[in-house]
C-alpha cells in the first residue's frame, strides 16, 4: 500500500496542477455577452429626470424646450428620419432589443427596427483609423480588463443625437468621444457605464449607466425591421410583380396618425 | 381617403406619391408617445379593417361600431409598439386579423382625430391581447 501511495503521489500533484490550470483558464475567460438583450426601459425613464447631461448654457434652453413640449403633448421627434438611433442614443433610449454576437477578435451588436443598426467593436488590437469616415455609430475598439469590456468610440457623425428620450436630444455637433465600461451585474443583467465627451454641447464628460436584460429561456430573436415599411403595403406593379406600394390608409397617403 | 383607396396604382402614378410619402411624412417614425393622452384611456368596439405589421410601429385600422343613431363608419388608426415587442409578448402577425371584432382600449390622440395608442385588445372570444416592453417576470430567480 505504501508503495502504491508513493507511486500515486506525483500523479496527485499533477492532477492538482491540471485542476488549477483548468480553474485559472476558466477564470481568465471573459464573461459571455452573447445573446439577445432588452433595454430596461423603466430605468431609462428614471434616468430621464435623474441624470441630465451637463449641457452648455446655450444648449440648455433648447433642451428644456423639448422637455416642456413633450410635457405639453407636443413632442419633438428626435428620430423622425428613419435613420438608426446612432451613438450614444442607441444605448441610451432604445426600446428595442439587440443581439450581441461574439466572434474571434470582434463583438457585434445587431439592433432591431431600423435597417443597419449595427455596432462593430474590434478586440483584435487595431487602433482607430487616423481619419475615419464619420458614421452614426462611429468606430469602436475594445479590450477586456478583468470582467469588464472597455469600448472606445470615435468617428461619430455630428448629427448623431445625445438623447435622453425619443422627444429630447441635441445633436453632438462633432468631436464626440464615448468610453463604455460594459459588465454583467447579474448573470443576465448587463450594465453599460457610458462616459460621453462632447465638447461642442457639454461642459464636462457626462457619465450615465444603462441596463439591459437577457432572457435565455425565452429564445428571443431580434426581428428584421425596416423603418420605412410603415409607409408601405404589399401590392402589385403594372406587370403583376410583387412590390410595396404607398399605404393608402389616410387621405394624404400616410400610414401614421397625424400628431401635429 | 376613399378616392385614393379606389385608385388603381401604376408604377408611374405611385412614384410621386411614394416620394411625397417618404419625404413629407417621415416625421411620424420612431416617436415619443406624448401626443397621446394617457390620462384619458378609453375603449370602443369595432372590426379590424387592416393590419400594418411594420416597424418602427404597428398600426391597426379599425372600423368603430357606430353609436345608436350614428350614420356611417369611422375608421380609427390605432398605433402600437413594434413587431419585436409584440412578438416577444406572445403575439403573431395573425393575432389580430381583418374581420376580427373586439374591444380596443387606447389612449386617444390629443388633437381629436380618430386615432389612439393601443393599450390592449379583448376579442369577442374573451381572449385578451396585451404587451409589455419587458417580459413580466424577472429573469433572475435568485
Amino acid at each position: 500500500m505504501r508503495c502504491l501511495s508513493r507511486f500515486f503521489a506525483p500523479l496527485r500533484v499533477l492532477l492538482a496542477l491540471a485542476a488549477c490550470w483548468a480553474v485559472s483558464a476558466a477564470v481568465a475567460q471573459p464573461p459571455d455577452l452573447s445573446g439577445v438583450w432588452l433595454p430596461d426601459v423603466k430605468d431609462q425613464r428614471r434616468q430621464e429626470t435623474q441624470n441630465i447631461p451637463p449641457w452648455k448654457p446655450e444648449i440648455k434652453p433648447q433642451f428644456q424646450r423639448m422637455v416642456d413640449d413633450e410635457d405639453a403633448g407636443r413632442p419633438f421627434l428626435v428620430l423622425d428620419h428613419c435613420l438608426p438611433h446612432g451613438m450614444p442614443s442607441w444605448m441610451l433610449i432604445t426600446h428595442n432589443a439587440f443581439e450581441v454576437l461574439v466572434t474571434p477578435g470582434r463583438i457585434t451588436l445587431l439592433g432591431e427596427v431600423d435597417g443597419n443598426r449595427m455596432r462593430r467593436i474590434y478586440l483584435d488590437g487595431r487602433p482607430h483609423p487616423e481619419d475615419p469616415d464619420l458614421t452614426l455609430h462611429g468606430h469602436s475598439i475594445g479590450h477586456w480588463e478583468g470582467d469588464t469590456l472597455i469600448v472606445d468610440t470615435v468617428g461619430i457623425a455630428p448629427q448623431a443625437y445625445i438623447a435622453t428620450s425619443e422627444a429630447a436630444g441635441i445633436p453632438n455637433n462633432g468631436d464626440m468621444h464615448i468610453v463604455e465600461h460594459i459588465h454583467l451585474v447579474q448573470p443576465n443583467v448587463m450594465a453599460d457605464d457610458l462616459e460621453i465627451t462632447a465638447p461642442k454641447v457639454l461642459t464636462a464628460p457626462w457619465k450615465t449607466t444603462r441596463l439591459f436584460r437577457r432572457y435565455p429561456d425565452r429564445h428571443y430573436e431580434i426581428v428584421e425591421g425596416e423603418c420605412v415599411q410603415e409607409f408601405l403595403v404589399p401590392g402589385k406593379d403594372a406587370n403583376g410583380n410583387d412590390i410595396f406600394l404607398p399605404n393608402p390608409q389616410n387621405a394624404d397617403g400616410s400610414v401614421r396618425a397625424r400628431k401635429n | 381617403m376613399q378616392k385614393i383607396m379606389k385608385n388603381r396604382f401604376t408604377v408611374k402614378s405611385i412614384l410621386p406619391l411614394c416620394l411625397s410619402v417618404l419625404l413629407g411624412h417621415a416625421a411620424w417614425a420612431h416617436h415619443s408617445n406624448a401626443a397621446y393622452d394617457t390620462d384619458h384611456v378609453a375603449t370602443f368596439t369595432g372590426t379590424v379593417k387592416q393590419v400594418n405589421w411594420t416597424n418602427p410601429h404597428i398600426t391597426f385600422l379599425v372600423d368603430r361600431d357606430p353609436n345608436p343613431g350614428e350614420k356611417g363608419t369611422v375608421t380609427w388608426v390605432l398605433e402600437v409598439s413594434s413587431p419585436g415587442v409584440l412578438t416577444r409578448s406572445g403575439w403573431t402577425k395573425r393575432s389580430l386579423q381583418p374581420g376580427d371584432h373586439a374591444t380596443f382600449r387606447y389612449a386617444p390622440l390629443r388633437n381629436g382625430t380618430p386615432s389612439g395608442y393601443l393599450n390592449d385588445v379583448t376579442l369577442d372570444s374573451g381572449q385578451k391581447l396585451t404587451y409589455s416592453l419587458t417580459p413580466p417576470e424577472a429573469p433572475e430567480k435568485k
